[in-house]
């Protein structure tokens, strides 16, 4: 009998073989497709947003053998295709990439030692771990889940592989977008990736991870209350912070003239995009009165701000000052009628001196590695790596491969000791000053932070501020508190009387971009008390020395302290877009 | 004869692992199966399944992962976080609580009507024997119209008569699923 024959069946093209997703996947890869398809593209993304499951890993699994296919077109697809994956999907994605399996297979075409030209294969992933390494691993809600791409990040480094520099842009894509979201919003999201990580450590059902799911499992079925606690929580915080740009819009908008500014046009678009979702969440939480009564004053207030911004816009000055606007941030405290806000500002500023240790060292993952110490680290790992072995099973990867149980603790470059760590290690630093700060993981620290800048915000449109500018302070020597890519912080130290001295804190852009929305929180132990002027602006041009400075007084500090005076700082500012938080403790000298 | 035909298929797929999911509401008995199964030991009076229990039973070769997850209302929307991979769903039932049966029921169809359990051999215990005003497993069987939904060849199933106190009906159950499933 031949291999060709009609049967009863009807002539029909073979079924191709596999899931929906293997066949969106290869459809997404083929090698008729002139270059990659963004269409097809999302359309695998979409198809892993609705079936979640079992969809997120079989599709990193697939792509991945797919980028170690022979034929280098199909492998530029299909990083392109990850690449979409990782940007649309979230963290059931990011929770699959970041397994070492899954990274020693993406690097399993490397060799020992770089090549002196790398392939273009090789380069696209070199770029994609350094994508993942500057977004997702810091920024992510859920990063001490990506450890594992810390790790490979770092023993590629170490091997002598270079990564390509991302363009600021590119980056911008990964990192937590600032919007406000409605409780619902913020619950599904919570939710989706509770659900992803179970089945993870389900599937891989070791005892450790058993005992998180168990752990995990119980906050997803029995508080699920506390979500949307922490919702609404994350509104609150978010609804602040949109307070406090539309009060320095105002600022701006009565004091700077130049419409065309940066830091205005950024305010006003913040301003506005968050406009439709105020009446979503007036909707969602028609219960809450006090809620809905300040959205929808804050809202008429957006709507004279943006009105006025138009009218000077095109011309109408005279009309645009007849529009006058109170400051919105500091209603939120009579609101509130309790206090709450207070009390928190209060807290915050006495932190009590118990602590016995410095927090900066403690909390922060910036403890002061040496170069010895890396080396020897380095040097463990590399005990561990199956250079010879060839690769066979899925995850040993090639001759460059994570190995060994848990992930390596990171290694953080910041050079002092008082280094500023960012977001979420700077709210540890903070909620360490008090108890009562309010609980929130993923905005960290925003209401307090709020609360406090009300007061240095508060002398903004008094005239007088302005002389705290010009004031000389050339003859005290300047203390350099902190030094990052773009801020330089001083404080200049004056003994004003016994028990009392003076604090002149000078900030530059020591960058090449302009800092806006620049505030700057400063506290103390309880035994202590500090006053504060305002600060003499909140945007920092770039380049500039002492661009802002500020002016405050420590009282009770005598001469003869048995212990020398620590101080918590935390600045707050945007640069390009991204809101930057750097924090630390100081200690001063004793004056 | 029975038993020679098992110790034949024993032999031919060698020693196996199986991951066995039991579900069912809260108070049929998992937990005291699991454990009776396990350590043959009764555990009475324990506290309600928050979360769920994992543990290794062998039997004759066949190493059965047992995943035993909590009943409660507010569990039952996680349970299908644990259908991946499964081979067979252990459905346990408290036979003497005749007022649950019916939201017993409905939570048996809505596992198996999951695209994932389709194909999965399932084996309904109808638990607590040891009652007087229990059900017996062919009343329980006809009431919950398995034979009239679970379309022939499709499914595989059983229901067996259990008692976690003496451990009746365990074993037996234990042995069909290893006998029935691929």
């Amino acid at each position: 009998m031949s291999g060709i024959m009609l049967t009863d069946e009807p002539v029909r093209r073979p079924r191709p073989l596999g899931s929906p997703l293997l066949r969106k996947i290869q459809r997404a890869c083929r090698l008729s497709l002139p270059e990659p398809d963004l269409g097809l593209n999302l359309d695998v993304a979409d198809y892993i947003n609705d079936k979640q499951g079992a969809a997120p890993r079989e599709a990193a699994l697939t792509i991945v053998r797919l980028i170690n296919s022979k034929d280098i077109h199909t492998a530029i697809f299909a990083l392109s295709l990850l690449d979409v994956l990782v940007k649309n999907c979230g963290y059931p994605i990011h929770l699959q990439i970041s397994r070492k399996e899954f990274l020693n297979e993406l690097v399993r075409s490397f060799p020992e030692r770089p090549l002196p030209r790398p392939t273009k294969v090789q380069k696209l992933i070199l770029t994609a771990i350094e994508e993942w390494y500057q977004t997702i691993c810091k920024h992510s809600a859920y990063k001490e889940d990506m450890g594992y791409i810390r790790d490979m990040h770092r023993l590629l480094k170490y091997k002598g592989y270079s990564f390509p520099h991302i363009k600021e842009e590119d980056l911008a894509v990964l990192r937590p977008s600032e919007h406000l979201k409605t409780s619902s919003e913020i619950q599904k999201e919570q939710e989706i990736a509770q659900a992803a990580k179970l089945e993870e450590l389900i599937r891989r059902g070791r005892p450790e991870d058993l005992k998180e799911a168990n752990k995990l499992m119980k906050v997803m079925a029995g508080f699920k209350e506390d979500n949307a606690i922490q919702a609404k929580q994350s509104i609150s915080d978010e609804l602040s912070k949109l307070k406090r740009k539309a009060d320095l819009f105002n600022e701006m908008l009565t004091s700077n003239p130049d419409l065309n500014d940066d830091a205005l046009v950024e305010l006003y678009s913040a301003l506005k995009v968050s406009q439709p979702k105020f009446q979503k969440i007036i909707e969602e939480e028609q219960d809450d009165d006090q809620l809905v009564q300040d959205l929808l004053g804050f809202n008429d207030t957006v709507n004279q701000l943006l009105e006025k911004y138009n009218l000077l816009k095109t011309g109408h000055s005279s009309e645009a000052n007849q529009i006058t606007v109170s400051h919105i941030s500091s209603s939120i405290k009579t609101n509130e009628g309790t206090g709450g806000a207070l009390a928190n500002e209060l807290n915050l500023i006495d932190f009590d001196d118990e602590t016995p240790h410095s927090e900066a060292t403690d909390n922060a993952p910036t403890h002061n590695i040496n170069g010895g110490n890396d080396i020897d680290d380095l040097l463990g790992d590399l005990g561990n790596l199956n250079f010879n072995q060839p690769a066979q099973d899925f995850g040993l990867g090639g001759s460059i491969s994570l190995t060994g149980p848990s992930p390596v603790s990171p290694i953080v470059s910041t050079p002092s000791v008082t280094a500023p760590t960012n977001t979420s290690s700077a709210f540890d630093l903070l909620s360490d000053i008090s108890s009562t700060v309010p609980q929130s993981n993923n905005k960290p620290a925003t209401t307090t932070n709020n609360s406090n800048s009300l007061d240095l915000l508060g002398g903004f449109d008094s005239p007088s501020s302005n002389n705290n500018l010009s004031r000389p302070a050339t003859t005290t020597p300047r203390l350099l508190v902190h030094e990052s890519t773009h801020l330089k912080i001083e404080f200049a130290l004056t003994r004003q009387s016994p028990n009392s001295i003076e604090i002149h804190s000078y900030f530059s852009n020591i960058g090449p971009s302009p800092i806006a929305e620049f505030t700057f929180l400063i506290a103390v132990p309880k035994t202590v008390q500090l006053r504060l002027n305002p600060q003499s602006g909140s945007f920092l041009p770039a380049e500039t020395a002492d661009a802002v400075s500020q002016l405050g007084f420590i009282d009770n500090v005598t001469t003869n302290m048995a212990k020398p005076l620590k101080v918590k700082w935390k600045c707050d500012y945007t640069v390009n877009g991204t809101n930057v938080e750097e924090t630390a403790v100081t200690v001063l000298p004793s004056i | 004869m029975g038993s020679s035909i098992s110790r034949a298929l024993g032999k031919v797929f060698g020693s196996r692992e199986m991951k066995i999911l039991m579900l069912g509401l809260d108070n049929a008995g998992k937990t005291s199966i699991l454990y009776k199964l396990k350590l043959n030991k009764v555990k009475t009076h324990e506290a309600p399944t928050v979360g769920f229990n994992v543990e290794t039973v062998s039997y004759k070769k066949v190493k059965f992962n047992m995943w035993d997850v909590g009943g409660q209302e507010r569990l039952r929307p996680l349970w299908r976080h644990y259908y991946p991979a499964t081979n067979a769903l252990i459905f346990v039932i408290d036979s003497s609580d005749r007022s649950r049966l019916n939201e017993a029921k409905e939570e048996l169809y809505n596992i198996i009507g999951e695209k994932e359990m389709q194909n999965v051999t399932l084996l309904v215990l109808a638990n607590k024997q040891d009652l007087k005003t229990a059900m017996k497993p062919q009343e329980l069987s006809k009431y919950l119209e398995l034979d009239k939904n679970i379309k022939k060849n499709r499914q595989l199933w059983c229901c067996v008569g259990s008692n976690a106190l003496t451990g009746q009906g365990l074993v037996e159950g234990l042995s069909w699923i290893a006998n029935n499933t691929k």
